[in-house]
């Protein structure tokens, strides 16, 4: 063994050997650009066909009335990345909406009427969140029980009725400001803060790392179940907020679950490029996502095309992203 | 250069669900000095560096930092005292960047609670290059790095904590030599700052290069602690394992028959390149390489893991394709594989299931399986390969990791075998099971069975086989009899060809 | 040690389901008679049957979310296939569920050629489809079958009703095949360690690619028995039967990550749903507030079998 062993000076220049700014951006928004990519195809494509799609009425109305789920699943894309999943988020909503209907109806001030589906939403998921990260029942068991549990009580004390004479000052979401729609300027906010605040805060980074190993990231000393329980409590707040995009774009309110939307919700977020297994992904994909969703479903009455073909695309527009991902990341190994 | 301990352990002892994974071990580390912590699988070094790292607390004995008793209930206890760990298996989190990797859970802080990036990744960069670490982009991330960048990775987060005594955990047991080089250059480098360092390796050359001093362990107890001038290899190996080393690998005289299996320039990526060799029936060939040299490759390659992308497999005169497990099992094939609970076993399953997983269809009437004739086997093998056990419906995971190994042996003996492969058949297991485990291969050879044995311990690769066949980056680099079979000679074909590979 | 604290969990919940079965025949003289309960074995075939599957499915590590889709798909392709394409019934009714197993090839073929997690795979072909059955359809349903179609759904043999022949067959059959073959010591094996499993030469990708498209098959006959049972065919057919099946499934003891479960403790499972439905509403809760308390006992079965386990290692 010789004593003196010399190094092999690589790259003297400190920091070198950085990739350019598109790499850096392919590698990590990539899923996010694809989306990105065919949202703006489409929005070409479907205008060429028919000019009227581009304008001003049916963008509005593409994006408000579906903002309420990019609001939803920005709360499900954290709650993957950590590594669980929420299967109940959409009865939450039903809950939720139904809760603050009635305190609108019965004449409670109005801005009650707001923050009552965000306080509830967070007590809500911080059971769900308890009893996944302290009672160790995997998220997808406890939320499918919470799933029946909201289903079956909504409907139970609603008995499906409708609730109207909503106050107008209720509903926000038929409002603008800056000349702009309320969903949308939400969504987009949201969505920035929270990009921002999962890429350069230490909560939102120690989510990743809870999602990409749990073990090593205890190890590391990050408290796993308390934010575990923290991030399960942050989506019930989303899903307040997307509550009340919800619940005030129409004159009523119907006390039932709006079927599937958890899954509508889901999608969108695993759409966006969060990683089922956890530890990847970001917010701005599952806004992408739902957008794509929403151009589509727009997209095919302009083009003529039956809506109800409209989910047939979307499980295979699903498929085909999902099915690309796989083959990019074999390709990649 | 003898200052004071920085961290003393003293009459350590831990137990796990009964059984005493270290009793009454005392060891201490001192500023600016590389303590190598010696000992075999399951001496209890990696319960001891988890006691240190405050990962395990101690069902007794003391710990003391810089003269004050401390108690670590968690690894941020034992952070805070100073003292890092590079763990084996690397915790890092492969979606993050490196520098991020780095501060994860003490980032530094703006006001406002928000984490100053740019700091992060100045620091991040400073430590690197105090590392002399130029080549790596604090911006990367990890999962697009190497395996020794990623463990420098690991020692800078240990850096960024200032930590005064550093643990490190078989660090170069995946490296290639030139990245083993320049580890032990940064360790030294470390120990010229005065950081302590626990060092934990089986490699020999590596501790008598860079340790101070060497404390051994055996079997969950204290041996010796000893200056590095002091002793020898032999003296080392004798401690360790408790007995002379002679006694160890007792070869079977076998009568070597036909060739059972021809490989002629055997291809599947950069691991497996060009290999040809011929293994006879009652032979043990050995397989020696480093960590990564592709030994396993060529073991899954003729197991059908992943199918050889050219060349010819001749199986008893018959040239065959080997496109899946299924098949290698059914031409009589079988691997013993190195990650025991991952590949080997379904822990959770019970002894008797474990037994009859490879050969299913043998114990099973149609589809149904045979419930007596799969007991009875299975009783029989655990008899004769005196496995240790309640009882067959004892769950696997139960058992001890030698016992565990049996298990997986009889499992593949229960297929008749013509061909076994062995891939660190006693890594992981105590000394008595080993000569164990020994002892069946000679009895395997003496019935006319061919064996391919694949270890990492060059005393294993020498005492067993007829033939020793060396791999160094994917290629063959030797094939030397038994009788030539030196450690030199097998070293040398070792890193062969290994310059031209850095990483 | 393993299969003691899973015989625990069954034995807890027979216990339960006993309890409850009491309980319920106190509170209301309609519950435990012969034509209820029949009647309620009636209205559980169809996630019975899927959930018979679900169980191997789940036991080898995965899930199937697409199951309710299928059903829907087949009820309305059995719908199309008669009355649209004039096919006769008996053939149209084979042929939708041949298109409903091969939809559950299709979800295996995704997971095992592409190596795509069953829970993203089978959520898209859940909105695949749904989305087929719903652009097929184009929310028209199909009415007026001819009377001897009802006998499946509706009719009774031996003073059974049809469909409960066929789920009790279904059920014996797969608790035979779980537990004293080697296909079901396969699940087991995929389930509990699947790379372990790969290299002990078991054919891990073509169990699998059999386990999705049995399960289509099993939610396909379900179809055709929801159609014969309700006498129409809707698009929305089956929507969130999968996860009616999974609960009872999870509930039954089968663990949601795999090697662990049997049909017994899914029959139980679901038994205790179906009598809890069923015992509440005569008690005169009103119908969908008893599905609130099967959320709360999955989570309870759950919690305390978890509560159990933990007590018997420690």
């Amino acid at each position: 063994m010789s004593a003196v062993v010399d190094l092999p000076p690589t790259r003297p220049a400190s920091g070198a050997q950085r990739p350019g700014f598109f790499r850096r951006l392919f590698a990590d928004y990539g899923q996010e650009l694809v989306v990105l990519a065919a949202v703006v195809a489409l929005f070409i494509v479907v205008t060429m066909v028919n000019p009227r799609f581009i304008s001003a009425n049916n963008l509005t109305t593409i994006f408000s009335g579906n903002a309420y789920i990019a609001v939803a699943a920005i709360g499900m894309a954290m709650v993957i990345i950590t590594g669980h999943i929420d299967v109940s988020v959409g009865a939450l909503i039903g809950v939720l909406a139904t809760i603050s209907g009635t305190l609108a109806v019965a004449g409670y001030p109005i801005w009650i009427a707001w923050l009552a589906p965000v306080l509830v939403g967070m007590a809500v998921n911080a059971c769900i969140g308890g009893l996944v990260a302290y009672a160790r029942i995997p998220s997808i068991v406890v939320t499918l029980g919470a799933l029946s549990i909201m289903r079956g009580g909504l409907i139970s004390v609603t008995g499906g009725t409708w609730i109207t004479n909503l106050p107008p000052s209720f509903l926000i979401a038929q409002k603008s400001v800056l000349g702009l729609p309320v969903p949308l300027v939400v969504m987009v906010v949201l969505t920035v803060l929270a990009a921002l605040w999962m890429r350069y805060s230490a909560f939102g980074r120690s989510l990743y790392a809870i999602g990409g190993n749990a073990e090593a990231a205890l190890a590391t000393g990050i408290p796993v179940e308390r934010r575990t329980v923290a991030v399960f409590v942050i989506h019930g707040a989303f899903a307040g907020l997307a509550t009340i995009l919800f619940a005030t774009q129409l004159q009523v309110i119907q006390s039932t679950v709006p079927p599937n939307l958890e899954l509508t919700v889901i999608t969108a977020a695993v759409i966006g490029g969060v990683s089922i297994l956890g530890g990847s992904g970001t917010v701005i994909g599952s806004t992408l996502a739902t957008i794509l969703f929403a151009t589509i479903g727009s997209a095919l009455i302009f083009v003529n095309v039956s809506a109800y073909w409209l989910r047939a695309v979307i499980g295979l527009l699903i498929l085909a992203t999902v099915l690309a991902d796989m083959l990019r990341r074999r390709g990649r190994i | 250069m003898s200052a004071a301990p920085y961290v003393s352990l003293t009459g350590m002892s831990k137990s796990f669900v009964g059984v005493k994974a270290l009793k009454d071990v005392s060891f201490d580390v001192r500023p600016g000095e590389v303590h190598a912590l010696l000992g075999e699988n399951g001496a209890g070094k990696s319960t001891l560096i988890k006691m240190m790292s405050g990962l395990y607390s101690p069902d007794a004995g003391t710990i003391t930092v810089d003269g004050k008793d401390m108690k670590f209930a968690s690894t941020r206890d034992a952070s805070a005292a100073g003292i890092a760990t590079v763990y084996q298996e690397l915790l890092l989190f492969p979606e993050l960047t490196v520098a991020e990797n780095v501060f994860l859970g003490n980032y530094p802080r703006r006001p406002g609670g928000w984490i100053d990036w740019a700091e992060v990744r100045a620091r991040t960069r400073a430590l690197l290059d105090q590392l002399d670490t130029f080549d790596l982009d604090v911006d990367a991330k990890v999962l697009t790095l190497s395996v020794a960048q990623r463990q420098r990775v690991e020692i800078t987060k240990a850096l960024s904590k200032n930590a005064r005594i550093l643990i490190m955990d078989e660090p170069t047991a995946s490296l290639v030599e030139s990245d083993v080089q320049r580890l032990m250059a940064v360790v030294r480098q470390l120990r010229e700052r005065g950081v302590g360092i626990v060092y934990v390796s089986h490699r020999m050359p590596e501790i008598f290069a860079l340790a101070d001093r060497v404390t051994v362990l055996r079997d969950g107890g204290y041996v010796a602690t000893r200056d590095i001038g002091e002793v020898d290899e032999a003296q080392l190996v004798s401690m360790m394992v408790g007995r002379p080393i002679d006694s160890l690998f007792p070869k079977a005289d076998a009568k070597i028959g036909d060739t059972v299996l021809e490989v002629k320039n055997l291809n599947h990526g950069r691991h497996v390149q060009d290999i040809s060799f011929s293994l006879r029936r009652g032979e043990i060939l050995g397989v020696a390489g480093l960590v990564g040299s592709g030994r396993t490759e060529l073991a899954l390659t003729l197991f059908g893991m992943t199918p050889a992308t050219s060349g010819e497999i001749v199986l008893e005169g018959r040239t065959v394709a080997i496109t899946s497990p299924r098949q290698a099992r059914d031409l009589g094939i079988a691997y013993v594989p190195e990650d025991r609970g991952q590949q080997g076993l379904v822990k959770q399953m019970a002894i008797r299931k474990n037994v009859s997983m490879a050969s299913i269809e043998r114990f099973s009437a149609g589809i149904f399986i045979k419930a007596g004739a799969e007991a009875q086997r299975a009783l029989d093998a655990v008899k004769r390969l005196s496995v240790r056990c309640r009882n067959i419906a004892q769950p696997v995971g139960e058992l001890s990791g030698g016992n565990q190994q049996k298990v997986v042996i009889a499992k593949w003996l229960e297929t008749n075998p013509k061909v076994l492969i062995l891939d660190e058949p006693t890594r992981g297991v105590d000394v008595g099971a080993k000569a164990e485990i020994h002892t069946i291969m000679g009895e395997l050879v003496k019935q006319g069975v061919a064996i391919l044995m694949i270890s990492s311990e060059l005393p294993e690769v020498l005492g067993m086989s007829d033939r020793v066949l060396v791999i160094s980056g994917g290629r063959l680099t030797g094939e030397i009899d038994r009788a030539d079979a030196t450690p030199e000679r097998v070293g040398m074909a070792m890193t062969a060809h290994q310059s031209g590979e850095a990483a | 040690m393993n299969w003691k604290s899973l015989l625990r969990h069954e034995t807890f919940l027979a216990l339960l389901l006993v309890v409850v079965l009491i309980v319920l025949s106190f509170q209301s003289d309609r519950f435990f008679t012969v034509s209820n309960l029949l009647n309620q074995g009636r209205l559980m075939t169809e996630i019975g049957l899927i959930a018979i599957a679900m169980t191997f499915v789940i036991a080898t590590g995965g899930i199937d979310l697409s199951v309710g889709s299928i059903l829907g798909l087949t009820a309305i392709l059995t719908g199309v296939f008669w009355q649209n394409i004039g096919m006769p019934l008996p053939l149209a009714a084979i042929a939708a569920i041949a298109v409903g197993t091969l939809a559950g090839f299709a979800n295996g073929a995704i997971i095992t050629r592409f190596n795509v997690p069953p829970l993203i795979a089978t959520l898209a072909t859940l909105a695949l489809y749904r989305g087929l059955a719903e652009g097929i359809s184009q929310a028209r349903s199909v009415r007026g079958y001819p009377d001897w179609f009802y006998v499946l759904g509706q009719g009774e043999v031996l003073g059974v009703p049809t469909q409960l022949w066929i789920l009790a067959a279904a059920a014996i059959i797969a608790s035979i095949i779980l537990a004293y073959t080697r296909w079901g010591r396969t699940v087991y094996a995929i389930g509990s360690n699947e790379v372990a499993s790969r290299f002990s030469g078991l054919s891990v990708e073509k169990t699998k690619l059999a386990l999705y498209t049995a399960s289509g098959f099993a939610a396909a006959v379900a179809g055709v028995i929801f159609v014969s049972r309700v006498s129409t065919t809707r698009s929305d057919m089956g929507t969130g039967i999968e996860l009616d099946a999974i609960t009872a499934v999870v509930l039954g003891g089968t663990s949601i990550f795999g090697g662990r479960g049997t049909i017994a403790g899914t029959m139980i499972g679901l038994c205790l749903i179906q009598a809890l439905k069923n015992g509440l509403s005569l008690a005169g809760v009103k119908g969908d507030g008893t599905i609130m308390l099967i959320g709360a006992v999955l989570i309870l079965a759950i919690l305390a079998s978890n509560l159990f386990e933990r007590s018997g290692t420690r």
